[in-house]
Parts: structure tokens; sequence; C-alpha cells
């Protein structure tokens, strides 16, 4: 046989067994790890910047480590008897079904302690985080509470803020497409709906996700705790140019956004066409 | 009858009562709960609010693509560029058209590797015009695409009327009103590279996206969308010029650029000038008007930091809408925001608003100062509220 030829079955059978690729996988997640820890930019999501970010946060890592840790278990579960167990010469194979009560006690064990630590103790912070952040939607009366209303369409986002009078649908409203200016450290409430499909309002950096339905109208809200611009994406497929409707979300300090409601609601007068009840989209804050 | 069979059955009855239940407690939460009041429903309420009578029950928008004809089964002849386009074209790109001479009396066609252009004598209307032609399939092809990207705003006939257009100000265009806001072309109508590039580029500030499609797509869409046109009208009349995109030549003002703004501001404000400020805000306080024109005679109209709403020469849903002059220091501009754009869009006016084509009214070197001008306000102003502020302030306080 020639030499190469040997060499390259070396290499083959190097390359399909278990043990090389494993290691291989588990030197790149080792790669990995300090990027990820260190919150890089290539790896996790973005910095987060409301109020309830932290708890997607926690959650995002504790699943993401929950994962790791059992993968890296069933990992060295496979690797400890293909190593110890491997072929000699002389070595007679033992069978054995597991049918066993020992054997059935023990899966039952391992099942269970499965469940509760991996799904249950998710499932519950969870639920926890949905009950006391994300549907704690703030009522109206609740002071500092900034509402906007959102009409999706393909492919824009339009918004619509109350204007200095306090009401929607008056001739002081600020419009904004695919722009949304919001107030530092306030309570963002949403309410919004479609013209046309389904449409998903997405701002990555606050964590939060809704989609908005045709006819139906849905609440949402967030906190900003840190001033800067993200972005806003739509994350339902909704045709064609899905891809392109995305727009820009800036959080002001409270000085900077007074001077700015106080001009946009100025301008917004200043368009408003009193005769074209056609451009009219709002509704009642619904409660 | 064997336990099989019997569990069998019994899962088919488990399985029809349930339905039969979901099916009650459906129709239970329908009697029960009146359906939620729908955004059509508390529009027409609004309406019905203000004006003390309910609005239209049937809306433009509300069709549905159900049935709709795909396929275009006439040929069309539609308005081209006149001779000068031509003579352009073939100094661009020598051996492009031949010219095929019928007759003695400069009839003939010029045929190039997409289309055939031909002079016609309009006998009717005693006229020569230039016209190209489109056949089924082109037009066919141009209404599927059509349908597919273009239809949920511009409506599935193409009269502006889409789903996605209700409440849309600026309104999506009607191709059976022959009128582009911002081809940036002098002449009436625009040619298919200017109407192929305000597609690719998209508007700024609107759901009027930069459109990701081939260039065939796009020729094939145009030609279906001059087909639109109405009898007469705009493509299909002999009397329409048809021109490309107005020519910016050099900037006048490289190196000097804070010369042209100086100069910008005062044809901006100065009513014997381009006189802007008319129906854009001002951007001096009115008490310093006088001194920045060296004419104290000159006053400021009402709310001079404020835009003025004009009305449009097109029609939404039969009526002419406000069009407001963007405040620079706010507003998008929709047709980009380099110096070159804005001389374009200042040079050939925004069609079928009461901003006019200045090219001609002006010199070039006075266009590109606005240019300079304008761009110096949306960069100083634009997305910096705090700046805005202060510069609003004191334009506000009377001095």
């Amino acid at each position: 046989m020639k030499l190469h030829t040997k060499m390259m079955q070396r290499l083959t059978s190097l390359w399909t067994s278990g043990i090389t690729r494993a290691s291989l996988g588990l030197a790149i997640l080792c790669g990995m790890a300090p990027e990820a820890l260190a919150g890089g930019k290539r790896w996790g999501p973005v910095p987060f910047a409301s109020d309830f970010g932290y708890r997607f946060e926690d959650l995002f890592w504790l699943i993401t480590w929950l994962c790791v840790g059992s993968f890296s278990i069933v990992v060295i579960m496979i690797l400890i008897p293909s190593v110890r167990d491997r072929y000699k010469p002389g070595r007679k194979a033992h069978f054995d079904h597991g049918a066993s009560l020992k054997d059935k006690r023990l899966a039952t064990v391992i099942s269970a302690a499965t469940f509760l630590v991996l799904d249950a103790w998710v499932l519950v912070i969870a639920m926890t985080d949905l009950r006391e952040a994300w549907w704690n939607i703030p009522e109206s009366e609740e002071a500092g509470v900034y509402e906007v209303e959102v009409l999706a369409q393909q492919w824009a986002w339009n918004f619509r803020h109350k204007g200095a009078d306090g009401k929607f649908g008056t001739a002081d409203d600020i419009l904004q497409m695919n722009e949304l200016t919001v107030p530092n450290g306030r309570s963002v409430s949403f309410q919004g709906t479609s013209k046309d499909v389904i449409h998903s309002l997405f701002i990555p950096a606050m964590r939060f996700k809704k989609d908005f339905n045709p006819g139906d109208i849905n609440s949402v809200w967030f906190k900003p705790i840190t001033a800067g611009n993200y972005t806003i994406l739509c994350a339902e497929l909704c045709g064609y140019a899905h891809y392109q409707m995305f727009g820009e979300l800036h959080v002001l300090e409270s000085d900077t956004f007074d001077n700015w409601a106080a001009d946009a609601s100025e301008l917004g007068v200043a368009a408003y066409d009193s005769e074209d009840t056609e451009a009219r989209w709002a509704w009642d804050w619904k409660e | 009858m064997t336990s099989e069979t019997s569990m069998r059955r019994s899962t088919t009855l488990i399985a029809c009562l349930a339905t039969l239940a979901f099916a009650a407690l459906a129709s239970f939460r329908g009697d029960s709960a009146p359906a939620e009041a729908t955004l059509e429903e508390h529009a027409e309420e609004q309406a019905a609010d203000e004006h003390g009578a309910p609005a239209e029950a049937e809306k433009p928008h509300m069709r549905a693509p159900i049935g709709v004809d795909l396929y275009v089964r006439e040929d069309a002849w539609l308005r081209a560029p006149g001779p000068e386009w031509f003579k352009k074209q073939s100094d661009l790109q020598p051996g492009r058209f031949t010219f095929n001479e019928e007759g003695g009396d400069g009839e003939g066609e010029w045929v190039d590797a997409q289309n055939v252009y031909r002079l016609i004598y309009d006998e009717e209307e005693d006229v020569y015009a230039y016209w190209s032609w489109a056949g089924p399939e082109q037009l066919t092809r141009g209404r599927q695409d059509f349908l597919q990207f273009c239809s949920s705003c511009h409506g599935i006939d193409g009269d502006g009327y889409g789903r996605s257009g209700q409440w849309l100000r600026p309104s999506p265009r009607s191709f059976h009103q022959s009128n582009f806001k911002f081809t940036k072309v002098i002449q009436p109508l625009p040619t298919d590279a200017a109407l192929m590039r305000l597609i690719k580029r998209g508007l700024e500030g609107t759901p009027m996206l930069p459109w990701a499609l081939s260039d065939e797509q796009l020729t094939d869409i145009i030609q279906y969308i001059k087909y639109l046109s109405p009898e007469g009208e705009g493509w299909r009349d002999p009397f329409t010029g048809v021109g490309d995109v107005v020519e910016s030549g050099e900037d006048t003002w490289v190196g000097k650029e804070e010369y042209a703004i100086e100069r910008g501001k005062r044809l901006y404000h100065d009513p014997s000038g381009a006189n802007c400020a008319l129906c854009h805000p001002g951007y001096v306080n009115p008490s310093a008007l006088g001194k920045l024109l060296g004419d104290d005679s000159v006053k400021a109209r009402e709310s001079y930091y404020l835009p003025v709403l004009k009305d449009s020469a097109y029609e939404v849903q039969g009526q002419p809408v406000k069009i407001m002059p963007p405040d620079f220091t706010w507003h998008q501009v929709r047709a980009g925001t380099t110096t070159q754009d804005l001389f374009e869009t200042i040079a050939s006016g925004i069609k079928g608003t009461a901003m006019p084509q200045w090219k001609g009214a002006l010199t070039d070197e006075d266009l590109w100062a606005l240019a300079h001008y304008v761009e110096s306000l949306i960069n100083d102003y634009k997305g910096k509220p705090d700046a805005r502020a202060e510069f609003m302030k004191g334009l506000r306080e009377a001095k």
C-alpha cells in the first residue's frame, strides 16, 4: 500500500472516531466561553436597556448553561463506556436489557430529577417573570406612564403620541413613522394593531416582542433605563419587504424629551388637516 | 365485538361530543359577549360623531384580492421621450438604436434591445409624438409583479387605495392620475430611467422602500404603471412631455461652502429671491429679517417659524389633500439629503404640489447655494432636539 493512502486512512479513522470529534467540539465551546461570559459583541444578545431586561438576561443564560451542563453530562456518559469498554482481544460482550427493578428505579429518578431541575426550574422562573414583568402592564392612572399607539402596516411602523392635550385622536397628536421617541426612566405602554397582516413589534434591546393583529388591539410595555438609539424590528414574516421593516427607537433624557415633545406637538398642529378625516386612525385607550 | 372496535367507537364518540361542546361554547361566546369594536367600526363611529352622518360602509381600501385577473390581454402605445433623448442615448451608447425610416416626413422607428420606439403623426391632434410599445406579455409580467410588490399600498387597480395605504399620509400614488412627485424631472412625465431610480432609492420616511428588484422586473412594472394612465391622459397623451432627471452639473461652491450657506439663507428668506419661507418655515427671527435682507420694509408672515399647509393638485378619494412643506430641522426630506439630491429636488420641483420648478427661475449657482443652506439646516438641527430647541427659542422670542 502506498504511503499517502495509508496516511489518508489514518486521518479518516481519526476523524470518524467520536473522541476526536467530541474533543474538537468541546475545544470550540471552551474557546467561545470566555467571550460569551465577558458579554462580548459576537456572542449573546445585545446589552439590555429596559428595567425588566435583567430577567430575560438571567433566564437566557440559565437556560443556556443548563443546556451546556446537561449536554456535557450526556457526552461524558457516552465517552466513558466507549473508551473503557472498547474492543480488546479476548474481551466478551455483556448484554443487558436494563429491565431490572434497580434499572427502572434509576431511570425514574433520573427522569424526575431532569424534569424538576431543568423544566420546572425554568418554568417557575419564566412564569414569575411573565406575571411580575411582561404581563404587568402599568395602568393609565399610574404616575409617569407614557402611552403610545402603534399601527403596523406593510411595511412600516406608525406611532401616535398623545401630544400636549393628553388625548389621542386630536390635532396636536405626534405622528411618527419608523421612528419612536420616548422619555428615559418612564414606563412606556403600547397599544397596537395592524392594517393588513400580522406584524410583531420587536425591540431587542428592550427585551420584548409583541404581535399586532388586524382587527384587534394588543398591549405591551417596557421601561427604558438607558438613553440611546435602538433598533425596532418586525419579528413576524409579513410579506416581501419584511426584512426592510425596521425603525429606530430614540430614548431621550427627560429634559431633551420635553423639548422634543413640545416641538413635535406644535408641528403636529401645523400639519393637521381638519378636512382630511380619511387620514385618522386613533382609538380610545383600552383599559 | 372486540375490545379494539369498542375502544375505537368510544374514541369517535368522545371526539364528536368534544366538537359539539366546542361549537356550542363558541356560539355561546359569540352571543353573549359583543364583539370588540374593530378599528374600522371605530373609525366609522368617529367620523359619524364629527359630521353627524355615518361614514361610507364600503371603503375602496377594503377590496379583497379575490378573483383578480392576473393577465393583461392588450398591448399599449405609451409616450416615449422626444428626439433629444434619442440623440443623448445614442451619444452615450453608440449603436444602441437602429433607425428604420418609413416614409419621407421623418416618421420611423428606433429599435434597441428592449423596445421599439416610433414617431407617429397624430392626425386628430396634428402633432408628432414618440411612442414606445408594450406587449401583452410584458404588461402581464408587470401586472403580476405589481400585484405582488406594489398593490398592498397602491391598490389592486393601481388607484392608490391599497389596504395598507389607508390612513397613510402622504397617500400612495394613484397611477390613474399620472402625477409623480419626486422623479426629479423637468418635464411633466419621467423617463423609465428616472422612475427606476426613484423605485430603487425609495422615498425616505415613507413605506415606499428602496426596492431590491431586478432591472427586468422594474422595467415590466414601469410599463404596467404607464399602461394604467387613462386614455388621452399622461402616458397616452401626445402633448405631454417626457424627460430625464434634471442635470445638476458641477457644484459651483466647492471649498466655499460657508458663502454658499450665507447666500442660500438670503435667497431662502428673500421675497424677491426664492421666497421659500412663504410656505416652508423661516429660520430667522422676524425682527432680524430686515437686517438679513438689508431691507426693513420686508415683513415676516404670521407664525414665521412654522410651515404653511398647501393644497395638492392631485386628488385622494376625490379630494385634494393638504401637503405640508417640510421643516428641514425636523421632517424627513423624501428624495435624499445630499447636496446633489437637494439641488435636483429644488431644480425640478415636486409635481402636484405647491413646490414649483426652480430651474430657469434661478441660476444654477443660486440653486446650489440653496441646496447647501438646506443641507446645513438638516445637518445642524435634524435629530438633535436640544440644539433645535435652543435654535427655535431664538426664533420665537421677539427682539
